[in-house]
C-alpha cells in the first residue's frame, strides 16, 4: 500500500473499511450512512402512515358538526399524538436523519459521517421513542395538543409522562445527529470543495445542525423539568405551588420556533438542488440562497414568543418579537426569488421531483404570507387558537416539508436503489396530493377567520360544509399519497434500471454507481468549483474511472 | 503531526490517522459540552423567570441561601481545577508521578465538593425545611440547577478514575492522551458552570 500519509487530502476518509458481512451488521446494526439514512425514512413513513390515519380519524368525525365518530375523550388524544408524532416521528427524522445521513455525505465527498457509531445509537433511539409514544395509547394517550400547556398536561395520566420520555429520547437523538453533522461537514469535505463550493443541500444541512443541536436541547430541559413535576410534585409550572405555566410556553416555544426551521431549511436544500438539475441552469444566488439558511437559523432563535401574543406579556416585549418575525421574512423572500429566477429562462423538465418541488414553491409560499398575518399581534389576537393557525402550519409542514420530501424521495430514489420511480403513477400522485392538499387546508383559513376554534370534537353548524369539504379532499390526498407507497414498492422491483445519473445532475453523489459502494468513494476526488454550472465540464479531479465514462444522459419522463 | 520523523510508513499512517481522528474527537466533545451549556442555561432561564414572578426572593418562610460554606466549598471545586490542569501538564511533560499525584489530588476534591453538597443539602432539608418538591420555585431551582451540577461532578470524579487507571495501565502516551484532554475540558466546564451557578444563587 501507498505511503497514505503522503497524500495531499482527503485524509482519514482515505481509509477504506471492509464491508460489514451478515444481515444484522448490514442492515439492522448498520454504521454506514447510507444504509442508516434509509432506515430514518423507513421508520418515519412508518410512523407517517400511523399519524396519516389518526389524520383521517379527524377528518372522519368533522364530517359531522355534533362529531359521533370518536368520544371527545379519544379525539383528544387522536391530535395530540397525531401533532407529536408528525413533527417528531416524520418530517424531523426524514430531512435531517433520513436525507442528511443519505445524501449530505456523499456529496461533501466523504466515506461516512464523523461519528458512525454514534450515528446508529442516534438512530435507534428513534423507533423506541416512537414506540413509546404510540402505546401511550394503551394508558391513555396525552391530551394537551402536540404542545402540552400546563396546566392541562400536568393533570393528564401516565401517557403523558410517556409523551414527555419520549420527545426527550428522539430530543437526544436529534442532538447527537446534529453534533456529528456539524463535525462532519466541517471536517471531512474533499480536498478543494471550500465552504462556497458545497452544494446548496449541504448548506441547509449546515444551518440545520445547530439548531437541531441548540434548540432540541433546550426543549429537552422543559421536558424534563415537565416530566419531574408530573412524577414528582417539582414545582416548574404549577402557580398554585409557586411555578409558572407561562414559563413552559417560553421553553416550549423557544424550541418549537426554531423546529420549524428544522423541519423547513434541509427542504429548502432539497429544492435548491431540484430546480438547478431540472431548470438546466446554474442556481441564481448561490451565496445569496446559502447565507440566508444562515440567516433565517440565526433570527429563528429571536422570534418565538410570537406565539404567546395572547399569553400576558407585556407589550413592549410583544413587539420586538412582531418585528422580528418580520425580519425572517427578507432572508425567506431572498430564496424565494432566487428559485424563480433559477427558472426563469431554464429549459424545464417536468419530472415528478420537478413537480413537488414546484408545488413546494407554491404552497410554501402561501403558508410563509399567513404566517406574516399572524405575526400582527392585532391580527394575532383575533385568529389566535383558530383554524387558521391550523391551515397556516399545514401549508408550511405538510405543503411545504412533506412536499419537500416527496419531491427528494422521487429525486433520490434512484440513487438509493438504483431504479427509477414510476413517472406517470409519479404524476397522478402529485396531482391528487396536490389537489387534496389544497381542498383540505384552504378551507380552515376562512372557518378560522370566521372564528371555528381549532382542538373540538363538535362544532357550530353554520361551518359544516367547509369541514365536510375539507375531508372528502383530504380523502383525494390520503389516496395520492397511497399512490406514493405504491410507486415506491413497485419500482424497487419493477423500475428501469437507473444507472450512474440519471437526472444529469452535477452533484459529487450522481457521480457515484446506483446505489453506491459501502466505501462510497475509491479515492476521495479533488473539487474545483460550483457544482451548479450546467455549460462547464463536472468541476472534479479523480473520481472513480468506473464512472467518468458514463454517458451523459437525458432526464427521463420529460415532455 | 510531523509525517517526514517517522521512518516506518505504516507508522506514519497510524499517526496521522490518530491525529485526524483527534481533531473530530475534539470538536465533537466540544459541541457536546456547548449543548450541556444550553441545558444548563435554559434551567438558569427557569430559574430567574420563577424569581421574577414572586414579589420576594427568597420567598416567605425560607433564608437566605449560607453563602460562608457554599463559598469554602467552591474554594475546594476551583482548588480540584488547578490541580487537574497540572496534571495535563505534567503529562505532557512525561512526568508520571507527578501527574498521577495531581490527578488523585483532584478526583479527592472532587469528592469532597460532593460531600460538601451533600452536606449542604442535609442541613437545608432538616434545619431549614427546605425541599426539593415542597418549597415552590425556590425549592425546585435550587436542588435541580445544583443537583444537575453535583451529578456533573458525579460523572466527573468517576470519568477521572477511569482515566487514571487507564493511565496506569498504558492506554495512553506522551503524544497520544485525548482522553486526558477530554477529561481536563470536562472538569474546567464543571467550574465554570459553578461560578454563574454560585453567583446566581448564593450572590444575588
Ligand atoms: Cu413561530
Amino acid at each position: 500500500m501507498a505511503v497514505q500519509a503522503a497524500h495531499a487530502g482527503g485524509g482519514i476518509a482515505d481509509h477504506i473499511h471492509p464491508e460489514p458481512q451478515g444481515f444484522i451488521r448490514r442492515y439492522v446494526f448498520s454504521i454506514d450512512h447510507k444504509i442508516i439514512g434509509i432506515q430514518y425514512m423507513i421508520t418515519g413513513f412508518v410512523f407517517f402512515i400511523l399519524s396519516g390515519l389518526l389524520a383521517e380519524t379527524i377528518r372522519v368525525q368533522l364530517m359531522n358538526h355534533a362529531g359521533g365518530f370518536v368520544s371527545n375523550d379519544t379525539y383528544n388524544e387522536v391530535y395530540t399524538v397525531h401533532g407529536s408524532a408528525m413533527v417528531w416521528l416524520v418530517i424531523i427524522p426524514i430531512v435531517t436523519g433520513g436525507f442528511g445521513n443519505f445524501v449530505m455525505p456523499l456529496q461533501i465527498g466523504a466515506r461516512d459521517v464523523a461519528f458512525p457509531w454514534l450515528n446508529m445509537l442516534s438512530f435507534w433511539m428513534f423507533p423506541v421513542a416512537g414506540l413509546l409514544l404510540f402505546s401511550s395509547f394503551l394508558v391513555g394517550a396525552p391530551v394537551a395538543g402536540w404542545t402540552e400547556y400546563p396546566p392541562i398536561s400536568l393533570e393528564g395520566g401516565v401517557g403523558t409522562s410517556m409523551w414527555c420520555a419520549a420527545i426527550f429520547l428522539i430530543g437526544v437523538s436529534s442532538t447527537l445527529t446534529g453534533i456529528n453533522f456539524i463535525v462532519t461537514i466541517m471536517q471531512m469535505r474533499a480536498p478543494g470543495m471550500t465552504f462556497t463550493r458545497m452544494p446548496l443541500f449541504v448548506w441547509a444541512q449546515l444551518a440545520t445542525a445547530p439548531l437541531s443541536m441548540v434548540a432540541t436541547t433546550a426543549l429537552a430541559a422543559a421536558l424534563a423539568a415537565l416530566f419531574i413535576e408530573r412524577q414528582f410534585g417539582v414545582p416548574f409550572y404549577d402557580p398554585t405551588k409557586g411555578g409558572s405555566p407561562v414559563l413552559w410556553q417560553h421553553m416550549f416555544w423557544f424550541y418549537s420556533h426554531p423546529a420549524v426551521y428544522i423541519m423547513v431549511l434541509p427542504v429548502f436544500g432539497i429544492v435548491s438542488e431540484i430546480l438547478p438539475t431540472f431548470s438546466r441552469k446554474p442556481i441564481f444566488g448561490y451565496k445569496m440562497i446559502a447565507f440566508s439558511s444562515m440567516a433565517i437559523a440565526l433570527v429563528g432563535f429571536m422570534v418565538w414568543a410570537h406565539h404567546m401574543f395572547t399569553s400576558g406579556l407585556a407589550p413592549y416585549l410583544q413587539l420586538p418579537f412582531m418585528i422580528l418575525t418580520y425580519v425572517v421574512a427578507v432572508p425567506t423572500g431572498v430564496k424565494i426569488f432566487s428559485w424563480l429566477a433559477t427558472l426563469w429562462g431554464g429549459k424545464i423538465h417536468l419530472t415528478t421531483a420537478m413537480l413537488f418541488a414546484l408545488g413546494f414553491l407554491a404552497l410554501f409560499t402561501l403558508g410563509g404570507i399567513t404566517g406574516i398575518f399572524l405575526a400582527a399581534i392585532p391580527y394575532d389576537l383575533h385568529i389566535h387558537g383558530t383554524y387558521f393557525v391550523v391551515g397556516h402550519f399545514h401549508y408550511v409542514l405538510v405543503g411545504g416539508s412533506l412536499t419537500g420530501i416527496f419531491a427528494g424521495i422521487y429525486y433520490w430514489f434512484p440513487k438509493m436503489s438504483g431504479r427509477m420511480m414510476n413517472e406517470t403513477l409519479g404524476k397522478w400522485n402529485f396531482a391528487l396530493f396536490f389537489i387534496g392538499f389544497n381542498g383540505t387546508f384552504l378551507p380552515m383559513h376562512w372557518l378560522g377567520i370566521l372564528g371555528m376554534p381549532r382542538w373540538v370534537p363538535q362544532y357550530d353548524p353554520q361551518f359544516e360544509f367547509w369541514n365536510r369539504f375539507a375531508s372528502v379532499s383530504s380523502f383525494v390526498m390520503t389516496f395520492g399519497i397511497l399512490l406514493f407507497f405504491v410507486n415506491v414498492i413497485w419500482s424497487l422491483r419493477n423500475g428501469k434500471k437507473a444507472g450512474a445519473n440519471p437526472w444529469g445532475a452535477r452533484t459529487l453523489e450522481w457521480q457515484l454507481p446506483s446505489p453506491p459502494h459501502y466505501y462510497n468513494f475509491k479515492h476521495i476526488p479533488n473539487v474545483y468549483g460550483l457544482p451548479y454550472d450546467f455549460s462547464l465540464p463536472l468541476p472534479y479531479k479523480g473520481l472513480d474511472e468506473e464512472l467518468t465514462d458514463s454517458p451523459a444522459p437525458v432526464p427521463a419522463g420529460s415532455h | 503531526m510531523p509525517h517526514g520523523a517517522v521512518a516506518d510508513p505504516d507508522e506514519g499512517q497510524v499517526d496521522q490517522l490518530y491525529a485526524e481522528t483527534r481533531q473530530l474527537r475534539l470538536q465533537g466533545f466540544l459541541l457536546f459540552l456547548v449543548s450541556d451549556v444550553v441545558l444548563f442555561s435554559s434551567f438558569i432561564f427557569a430559574y430567574l423567570y420563577l424569581r421574577n414572578t414572586l414579589p420576594a426572593w427568597p420567598p416567605p418562610g425560607i433564608n437566605r441561601l449560607d453563602v460562608g460554606f457554599a463559598a469554602f466549598n467552591s474554594v475546594v471545586l476551583f482548588g480540584s481545577g488547578v490541580t487537574m490542569h497540572y496534571a495535563l501538564e505534567s503529562w505532557k511533560h512525561g512526568k508520571f508521578a507527578r501527574y498521577a499525584n495531581f490527578l488523585i489530588a483532584t478526583i479527592v476534591l472532587g469528592a469532597a465538593f460532593l460531600a460538601g453538597q451533600g452536606y449542604e443539602y442535609t442541613n437545608l432539608y432538616m434545619r431549614e425545611h427546605v425541599s426539593w418538591s415542597g418549597s415552590g420555585a425556590f425549592g425546585a431551582s435550587f436542588f435541580t440547577l445544583t443537583g444537575m451540577h453535583g451529578f456533573h461532578v458525579f460523572v466527573g470524579v468517576c470519568y477521572l478514575t477511569v482515566l487514571l487507571l487507564q493511565s496506569c495501565a498504558g492506554v495512553y502516551t506522551k503524544e497520544k492522551y485525548f482522553g486526558l484532554t477530554a477529561g481536563t475540558l470536562y472538569w474546567h466546564f464543571v467550574d465554570v458552570i459553578w461560578v454563574v451557578l454560585f453567583s446566581i444563587f448564593y450572590l444575588i
